[in-house]
C-alpha cells in the first residue's frame, strides 16, 4: 500500500467519521439533548462526558469497547454552552440557519415539510446529539442508564428527542437493500476503498480524496490545485480543528406502498419482474450487485465488502441501458457518469453512517401495519451546502444534470404524485405513479467537534 | 450595430442609461415591485425570451488589486438586456408601445430620456444607449419563444402519451398516438 | 460561505440573491475592469470565438447555459447633464448568463471544465485569480456581481437542457407523425417502439 501522503491526528477525531465502527455495533440511540440551565452548568455536564467519548485511534485486537460514545452540537447548542455568536457566526450558514428552515431548499415539503416533524427536531430545541452505539443490548442498556443519570445529576438537561436503531439481517435497509457499504476513500485514512470509493481516473483507475473534503483542517480538494495550499474555510480555532459537519435525517419509509407500487407497475415490465424493477429504481440488486455490472440477473451470493465490490463505474452505460440515468445510487455518486472527468461530481461526496429504525413489516403482510420504520440518515462532510444540500438539491430532488427533465429520484418520491421515471430499455418503459415512499420526520444539522475542540467546549475557553 | 448582437435567429440587446442621482431608490424599489402585482411586464414582450433590469450604482474598486486608479461612475447607470426574436426595430416598436406605463418609471428616471418615454421618441433614445456585444451564446438560438413553448408543450404530452400507452396494442396504440398527435403541430 | 451579495441582497439558499431567480433560471451579472492589454486582445478573442464554434463546443455540451454574453463598454453614449462626457477611463467587460442548477454548481463547473476558457475571458480583468482553486474563483465573482433588480424568463419552469431535448424530440417525431396515419397497426407499432427507443432520453 502506498505511503499516505497526509497524516491526520486520529487521537483529535471523533470515532467513526472517518472509519465505521463496523457491524459488530449493531444498536445505535441517537439522543438529543436540550440544555436548559445556564452555561456553566451544561459545560460541567459536558466535561464529564469528554472522558468517554471514542476517537478515531485504531483499536487493537480485543480492545474494541463495548460501547463508543460521540457527541455533536448544532449551532443553538454551542449558543447554549456559551459560546459567543461571533464564534457562531464563523460557521458556515446553512450550519446555522438549521435544517429545517431550509425545507424549501430541500424538498422537505407536503408530508416531509417541518410543521409535520416529531417533537424536538427542527425548530432549534435540540443542542446536543449523543450517539451511543452498542455490541449487545445489555451493554446498550447499561449506556443509556449511564448517560440518563449523568444528564439528571446536573439537572436542568433534557432530551427532547431519541431514536434507538438496530441493525437488520444482512445489512439491509426497510425496502430491502443491502445498504451502507459504499463510502469515500479517504488519503491517509482508507487508501484501500479507492477502487471505487475514490474520484474516477480519466483512463480508468482510481485515487482516493483529499481528507479535507471530510474533516477540516487538513486540505481538500481545492487545496491540491492551489499554489499557496491554501485550507478550506472553517470555524474558528479551537472549534474548527480535526471537526466536521454532521447531517442527521430521520427518513420514514413507507414499505407496504413502496411494495404495492412495484408491483402494480411491474405488471407491464419486462413480464412482470417486480424485483427486476425494484433494482432499476435502486441501481443495485437487493443483494448490493450493483445493476451496471449484472443488468439482467442478479448474482447468486455478491458481498459488497469484497474488494472490488465497489469498483464500478458508467462511462460504457452513459445511455442508461444497464443501470438506469435516474436510478438511486447513480444519482447519489454519480462516479464518471457526468463526464468532463468526474470534474462535476467529485466534490460531493459524503460518509454516511446511518442506520435503520423500526421493526420489519413481514415480506407477506399485504397492507401497512402503522409502524414507524425507515432509515436514520447521518453523514459527514466539509460543506453541507456543497455535498449533502447539493446532491439533494441537484441530483436526488432534480434530473436536470442527468437530462432527466424535472424527474426526481423516484425512491425517494414526488410529494405531488405526478413524477415518473424512465427506465432506460429498447423500447423504454416509464415507471409511474411516483408516491411518496419516504418522508422526512426530522433532523439536525451539527458540527462534530475534534477532541480538542470538545475540551475547549468544555472549559468555557472556545471564545 | 453588427451581427455580433445575432446568433441564429436571436438578438442580445443591451441599454446602458444613467439613473438621475436623486432617482435611484425610487428606480431600484420599482424595479423590486414589478412581480408584485403580477407577471413581468416584460411578458407583454412575447418574443422575449429572456430580460433583466439591473442598477450599477458604480464600479467596483479593491485596493488590493494592481490598478494603478480608481474608476468611479458619475451616477448610477441602468441596464437593460433582453435576449429576443427576430429584429431589432420591430421589438423596439413594440417595447416602445406596450411598456409605455413601465417605460415611464424605468426611463422616465434616466438623464436624457424624452419626457413622454414611449413611441419614437423612446426607441431613439434607446437606440442612442445601445452597447452591441462582443460575443453572444446561445444554446438553441434557432428556435423562437413560441416555437420554445409549443416544443416543451409537445414534450409534456409524449411523455403522458407514453406513459399511458404502455401496454396498448398495435391498433389502440396507433389510435390514441393520432388522437393526440395527428395532423400537423 | 455566508457573503452578502454586492448589491446587498439576502444570498438564498441556492447561493445567489432571490432576484436573481425566476422559476429555474437563475441570472447572473459580473462587470469587470479590464487592464490596458485587454483593449486589444478581448476584441480579438471575441472575433475568434464568434468564428469558431468549436471554441464553444463544452460550453454547449454542459448544457445548463440557456443564453450568455460578454461585451465590452467603453463609452456610454452621452445624454446631456448632469451626465459627464467621455470615454472611460479603463474598458469595462460585462457578463451576463442565464442558467439552470445552483450559482455554486454553475462556477465550480466553470472553474474547473472551463478553466482555460475563464483565463482568456477574465485574464484581463484587474483583481481575477485563477479559476482554480474554486474558493478564490467565487470570491471574486461575489465580489464583482451584480445582484438583478428585474429579472425575467418567458418560460421559468424549463431548463435549457429540457428546451434542447424537446426540440430533438419534435425532429424525430415529425416524420413518425406524418407516416403514422398510413402504416398499418402491426407496422406502426414497431415504428412507435423504435421512435421511443431513439427518443427517450428527451423524455
Amino acid at each position: 500500500m502506498a505511503r499516505p501522503t497526509v497524516r491526520m491526528d486520529l487521537g483529535d477525531i471523533q470515532g467513526d467519521v472517518l472509519r465505521a465502527y463496523g457491524n459488530d455495533y449493531g444498536s445505535t440511540t441517537y439522543a438529543f439533548v436540550r440544555i436548559e440551565c445556564p452555561p456553566e452548568q451544561a459545560r460541567a455536564w459536558f466535561s464529564g462526558l469528554l472522558d468517554h467519548v471514542t476517537t478515531a485511534e485504531p483499536w487493537r485486537e480485543g480492545e474494541k469497547p463495548v460501547t463508543t460514545l460521540n457527541v455533536s452540537v448544532t449551532a443553538a447548542g454551542l449558543l447554549a454552552l456559551g459560546v459567543s455568536e461571533a464564534v457562531v457566526g464563523s460557521f458556515s450558514h446553512e450550519f446555522r440557519d438549521g435544517m429545517a428552515s431550509r425545507s424549501q431548499l430541500l424538498g422537505d415539503v407536503g408530508p416531509s415539510d417541518p410543521a409535520a416533524w416529531e417533537d424536538g427536531l427542527g425548530p432549534g430545541d435540540a443542542h446536543v446529539l449523543l450517539t451511543i452505539n452498542a455490541k449487545q443490548p445489555s451493554d446498550h442498556q447499561r449506556a443509556l442508564g449511564k448517560m440518563k443519570v449523568a444528564l439528571d445529576t446536573v439537572g436542568g438537561l433534557r432530551i427532547v428527542f431519541q431514536e434507538d436503531t438496530e441493525l437488520l439481517e444482512g445489512s439491509r435497509e426497510h425496502f430491502g437493500y443491502a445498504d451502507g457499504f459504499a463510502q469515500p476513500a479517504i488519503e491517509g485514512s482508507s487508501d484501500e476503498k479507492a477502487r471505487g470509493g475514490g474520484v474516477p481516473l480519466p483512463k480508468g483507475g482510481w485515487r482516493a480524496l483529499a481528507p479535507g473534503e471530510f474533516i477540516l483542517g487538513y486540505p481538500d480538494e481545492d487545496t491540491r490545485v492551489d499554489p499557496k495550499r491554501r485550507l478550506p474555510r472553517a470555524p474558528a480555532d479551537p472549534l474548527g480543528r480535526s471537526g466536521t459537519y454532521m447531517v442527521w435525517r430521520k427518513l420514514y419509509q413507507d414499505v407496504a406502498l413502496w411494495r404495492q407500487v412495484m408491483r402494480d407497475a411491474a405488471a407491464l415490465y419486462d413480464g412482470g419482474d417486480e424485483h427486476k424493477l425494484a433494482a432499476k429504481v435502486v441501481g443495485r440488486w437487493a443483494n448490493g450487485a450493483p445493476l451496471v455490472k449484472h443488468p439482467d440477473v442478479a448474482p447468486a451470493a455478491f458481498d459488497p465488502k469484497s474488494r472490488g465490490g465497489n469498483d464500478f463505474r458508467y462511462a460504457e452505460d452513459l445511455d442508461g441501458m444497464r443501470c438506469p440515468v435516474g436510478a438511486h445510487i447513480r444519482r447519489a455518486n454519480p462516479r464518471d457518469a457526468l463526464g468532463f472527468e468526474g470534474h462535476l461530481s467529485f466534490r460531493h461526496r459524503m460518509i454516511r453512517r446511518g442506520m435503520p429504525y423500526g421493526k420489519v413489516l413481514p415480506e407477506d403482510a399485504s397492507a401497512d401495519d402503522g409502524a414507524d420504520r425507515g432509515l436514520v440518515f447521518a453523514s459527514f462532510q466539509a460543506s453541507i451546502s456543497r455535498q449533502f444540500e447539493g446532491v439533494q438539491v441537484q441530483w436526488l430532488n432534480a434530473g436536470n444534470i442527468f437530462g432527466l427533465g424535472h424527474d426526481k429520484d423516484f425512491l425517494l418520491g414526488d410529494p405531488q404524485g405526478t413524477g415518473k421515471m424512465t427506465i432506460q430499455g429498447s423500447p423504454p418503459f416509464f415507471l409511474a405513479p411516483q408516491e411518496v415512499f419516504v418522508r422526512t420526520r426530522g433532523g439536525e444539522y451539527l458540527f462534530v467537534p475534534g477532541m480538542t475542540a470538545l475540551a475547549a467546549l468544555a472549559d468555557g475557553t472556545a471564545g | 450595430m453588427g451581427s455580433s448582437n445575432v446568433t441564429g435567429q436571436a438578438y442580445a440587446f443591451m441599454a446602458m442609461t444613467p439613473v438621475k442621482p436623486a432617482e435611484e431608490a425610487a428606480l431600484a424599489d420599482y424595479l423590486h415591485r414589478l412581480r408584485d402585482r403580477g407577471p413581468s411586464p416584460l411578458a407583454k414582450l412575447e418574443r422575449t425570451h429572456f430580460g433583466r433590469f439591473l442598477i450599477v450604482p458604480d464600479f467596483h474598486n479593491d485596493s488590493s488589486w494592481k490598478q494603478r486608479r480608481e474608476e468611479h461612475l458619475d451616477m448610477p447607470y441602468l441596464i437593460f438586456t433582453s435576449n429576443f426574436d427576430g429584429d431589432l426595430d420591430s421589438y423596439l416598436d413594440e417595447l416602445c408601445e406596450q411598456l409605455a406605463p413601465e417605460a415611464k418609471e424605468i426611463w422616465g428616471r434616466c438623464v436624457g430620456c424624452p419626457e413622454s418615454a414611449k413611441g419614437a421618441a423612446l426607441k431613439t433614445y434607446l437606440k442612442r444607449n445601445q452597447i452591441d456585444t462582443g460575443v453572444f451564446f446561445a444554446a438553441y438560438g434557432d428556435a423562437t419563444v413560441a416555437t420554445v413553448k409549443r416544443r416543451l408543450g409537445q414534450r409534456e404530452q409524449m411523455i403522458e402519451f407514453a406513459r399511458t400507452s404502455q401496454g396498448l396494442g398495435a391498433e389502440a396504440l396507433q389510435q390514441a398516438f393520432l388522437e393526440r398527435f395527428g395532423g400537423t403541430s | 460561505m455566508s457573503v452578502q451579495a454586492s448589491s446587498g441582497g439576502p444570498i438564498t439558499a441556492t447561493g445567489t440573491g432571490s432576484r436573481n431567480h425566476h422559476g429555474q433560471a437563475i441570472a447572473i451579472t459580473v462587470f469587470s475592469t479590464i487592464k490596458w492589454w485587454g483593449r486589444v486582445f478581448l476584441p480579438l478573442l471575441f472575433l475568434v470565438t464568434r468564428r469558431l464554434p468549436r471554441l464553444t463546443r463544452t460550453l454547449r455540451k454542459l448544457s445548463f447555459i440557456h443564453f450568455a454574453r460578454w461585451t465590452i463598454v467603453t463609452h456610454p453614449a452621452y445624454n446631456g447633464p448632469p451626465q459627464r462626457n467621455g470615454k472611460l477611463r479603463y474598458p469595462h467587460m460585462y457578463f451576463e448568463s442565464n442558467f439552470n442548477g445552483g450559482w455554486e454548481e454553475y462556477i465550480d463547473a466553470f472553474s474547473h471544465i472551463l478553466t482555460s476558457g475563464m483565463t482568456a475571458f477574465w485574464g484581463s480583468s484587474y483583481g481575477f485569480p485563477k479559476p482554480l482553486p474554486t474558493a478564490l474563483f467565487k470570491a471574486y465573482i461575489q465580489v464583482n456581481e451584480t445582484e438583478a433588480d428585474h429579472y425575467y424568463s418567458a418560460y421559468p419552469q424549463a431548463t435549457s437542457t429540457m428546451i434542447q431535448r424537446a426540440l430533438e424530440l419534435d425532429a424525430k417525431l415529425a416524420p413518425l407523425k406524418l407516416e403514422a396515419e398510413r402504416m398499418e397497426p402491426g407496422a406502426f407499432a414497431v415504428a412507435y417502439r423504435n421512435f421511443l427507443t431513439d427518443v427517450q432520453h428527451c423524455l
